[in-house]
């Protein structure tokens, strides 16, 4: 196999337990997004749109939906014969068979996919965030600093930089310290958890790491301080455009809320970067005589019958006459009964809420209310 | 998989009444209710019955229809082993108005029927909007033991575009052209034996202008010709009027749940838009509206296809506006059909009437 450039390497296989009800069943990954996408869709067209042909998906909580959604990647125009997307799954050896001990384990675990494509660089990525961004810019970066790994960081706000993974550089972008969520943090600058290493330093780290019995096989935790302490040529590339890490059920909601508005901070809609999915195909959908829908995306198969304000209602959804949707996110195939009201509300996948029924509350100050996946809400919930 | 029938669908006729949005592609390949084309009716009815080995007779201005539907792929028809072949149509095509098959288009590509097995061929046009169980009609075709069935229901209305069947007792015994109310009526899909169809294009070699709906009754073996029923919705678009109604009709909660029913999926040419963005501002209602369309205006009683812009103060109404196309602020269309990628500029008017669409032809891509 020739030798490639770079390949990605997107974690998926968090069980993305702050997400509650919406991974009860399904990987973070494979949970819907903005109407008609899954999360998976952003990393993976990103990859895509960046010229990386090549990306194993590592797998391990609830794997089913996430496999069966990814298929053989034809949706992301990656089924090419020796490239194209593979997902990666703990396995059985002569040894027995474990599960992915951390974020360095999984791809430790899989050192044989990396050699097997033999490339220069290694782009790892995570499943859970919303972003639009050319991965060949961060490698251009990689490659002007002779890096041995680049991290992808951002400006967050300073009140928030403890919930972080802080990164000090120096005027070269060179990489001087890093404080895994500091009380005290010193800089603003956030790890995105978006790496590019170069293979071999990668390769060896990771060997080394294994050996290791006091690591707890984390990118973040054990990897990075560890290249620090050896003076590696570690560098940051600052990314200034949207990125969300749509991980809890709050920031899934508001991140949500940003596609909405006049002029959202994330485009949907751009035709040089498209965000590319794999959905059933369905019809338009339909608003009907008395439909009033003001802020609002709806997708493929939806009918309104009802009032829908400043909400996205996903595909194969139902708003009965009389409802109200505000605020709210509807996922694929949820059904709002006739003379309902939600209101800064999720409902999972084909989840009902029944005649007449409140469900939610535009009290901004109380928890956005949340409907797994398949669940009924009827009087009295 | 269903290995027992293969499919066999022509695009190289024409209607009776011309129409300036078939004027430069063929009426397989029209754009239908925001997303389809014609031809994803006949194309999901036969993968929907299992059918994966898929001949689509394509006439001669078959640049729009092809890039369509390509290999195949978002049919289930790139196999390995059958799949979707692309049978060129004769120039008779052109010429060729009732009547759905010219023999000549499938003795010029009899190879399909030779070098399969299976034991039917369904036979479609690519007029008829319709979701239909052609596995129950299959196997219906198989417990009758005729040579043929013919997949009818009964006519709603006059039309000429049609042919009717004559029935005695359960056999088809010629066809009308035209139909009046109550008629049986073809929808356009046919079960034929492979092994008498074949009998029947080898009788009729040497003719070049007579359809396979003629020469089945004028064979001298007298086929035995059954007939099957449907009930569900099905009607067909030839013309601008009809093209029109059908869209609208697709507003109906029980059209739009019989073509649309999840069961069965009318599929087609999988893209990437997003969903559609409504506005602050924005009025619709009582309209179809397809992903990526961005609406601030009004829409009423329409049909949006793909990406249309409808700015603020722009109103569309009782109409139907196909893929790309911008209506810019305080532009107003009414009662029309606005083909693809055109933009109406500030200020315009496009008005037909109930009875006369405007139609505005096709825009050069830009």
């Amino acid at each position: 196999m020739s030798k490639k450039e770079c390949i990605a390497m997107l974690l998926a296989g968090g069980q993305g337990s702050r997400l509650r009800e919406l991974t009860k069943k399904n990987a973070k990954p494979a949970v819907s997004f903005g109407g008609k996408f899954r999360i998976i869709d952003f990393p993976l067209s990103n990859c895509v749109n960046s010229g990386i042909d090549t990306v194993g998906v590592l797998t391990q909580y609830r794997p089913y939906q996430l496999h069966a959604y990814i298929g053989n990647g034809a949706a992301w125009d990656l089924d090419e014969p020796g490239a194209g997307v593979t997902t990666l799954s703990p396995y059985a050896t002569q040894e027995g068979m474990r599960e992915f001990a951390g974020t360095a384990d999984a791809i430790y675990q899989n050192i044989d996919f990396i050699k097997m494509h033999d490339p220069e660089t290694v782009l790892i990525l995570s499943g859970d965030q919303l972003y639009r961004m050319d991965y060949a810019k961060m490698l251009e970066s990689h490659k002007a600093h002779k890096a041995g790994l680049t991290i992808a960081v951002m400006p967050v706000p300073w009140e928030d930089a403890s919930r972080f993974g802080i990164l000090l550089k120096d005027d070269d972008d060179r990489v001087v310290r890093f404080d895994e969520k500091p009380e005290k943090p010193e800089s603003n600058l956030a790890s995105m958890g978006i790496y590019i290493f170069d293979a071999d330093l990668l390769l060896e780290e990771l060997e080394a790491d294994a050996l290791d019995p006091h690591s707890s096989h984390d990118f973040g935790g054990d990897i990075i301080p560890k290249l620090l302490a050896e003076e590696k040529p570690v560098y940051v590339y600052e990314f200034q455009d949207f990125w969300r890490d749509v991980g809890t059920v709050a920031s899934y909601h508001e991140t949500s809320m940003d596609l909405l508005g006049d002029d959202p901070k994330f485009d949907l809609y751009s035709d040089e970067f498209p965000i590319m999915s794999n959905v059933s195909t369905r019809p338009p959908h339909y608003l009907g005589p008395d439909a009033v829908v003001d802020d609002a995306l709806i997708d493929n198969g939806a009918r309104v019958f009802g009032t829908v304000r400043h909400s996205i209602l996903s595909t194969d959804t139902y708003v009965g006459e009389r409802a109200i949707v505000e605020d709210s996110v509807l996922l694929p195939g949820a059904v709002v009964k006739d003379g309902a009201h939600v209101a800064r509300a999720i409902l999972g996948e084909r989840a009902v809420v029944e005649e007449n029924v409140k469900f939610g509350s535009v009290d901004t100050t109380k928890d956005t209310a949340l409907a797994g996946d398949d669940v009924v809400i009827g009087r009295g919930e | 998989m269903n290995k027992k029938a293969i499919g066999l669908i022509t695009a190289n006729y024409k209607t009776s009444v011309p129409c300036a949005l078939s004027k430069r592609r063929p009426m397989a390949g029209l754009p239908f209710a925001g997303r389809y084309r014609l031809i994803d009716f006949p194309l999901s009815n036969m993968v929907n019955a299992g059918i994966r080995t898929v001949g689509l007779i394509v006439p001669q201005n078959y640049r729009s229809l092809l890039d369509h539907v390509g290999t195949g792929r978002d049919w289930m028809l790139d196999r390995k082993n059958g799949g979707l072949f692309i049978l060129p149509g004769t120039v008779y095509g052109g010429m060729h108005e009732g009547f759905r098959f010219l023999l000549r288009d499938i003795i010029d590509n009899k190879a399909l029927l030779i070098r399969d097995s299976a034991d039917y061929v369904v036979l479609s046009g690519s007029n008829m909007v319709v979701n239909l169980d052609l596995e129950a009609a299959i196997e219906a075709h198989e417990a009758s033991g005729n040579a043929a069935t013919i997949i009818c229901h009964r006519a709603s209305a006059i039309n000429d575009d049609v042919y009717g069947l004559k029935v005695e007792g359960d056999k088809v015994v010629g066809l009308t052209h035209g139909v009046k109310y109550g008629d049986l009526e073809s929808v356009d899909y046919c079960i034929f034996n492979r092994d008498e169809l074949i009998d029947v294009i080898e009788n009729f070699s040497q003719a070049d202008y007579m359809a396979l709906e003629e020469a089945m009754f004028k064979a001298e073996a007298a086929y035995s010709i059954g007939y099957y029923e449907f009930d569900g919705y099905a009607a067909g678009v030839y013309d601008a009027k009809s093209y029109y109604d059908r869209t609208m009709d697709i507003r109906k909660p029980e059209v739009y749940e019989a073509l649309f029913n999840p069961e069965r999926t009318i599929f087609t040419k999988a893209h990437d838009a997003p969903p559609a963005k409504y506005f602050k501002g924005s009025v619709v209602r009582d309209s179809l509206i397809s992903a990526g369309c961005r609406i601030s205006g009004t829409v009423r009683g329409s049909a949006l296809g793909r990406g249309v812009v409808v700015e603020p103060g722009a109103v569309v109404s009782n109409s139907i506006v196909m893929q790309s196309c911008v209506i810019e602020s305080g532009a107003r269309v009414e009662n029309a059909i606005i083909d693809r990628y055109n933009l109406i500029p500030s200020g315009t008017e496009l008005r037909g009437t109930p009875d006369d669409i405007l139609i505005k032809e096709k825009a050069e891509y830009v």
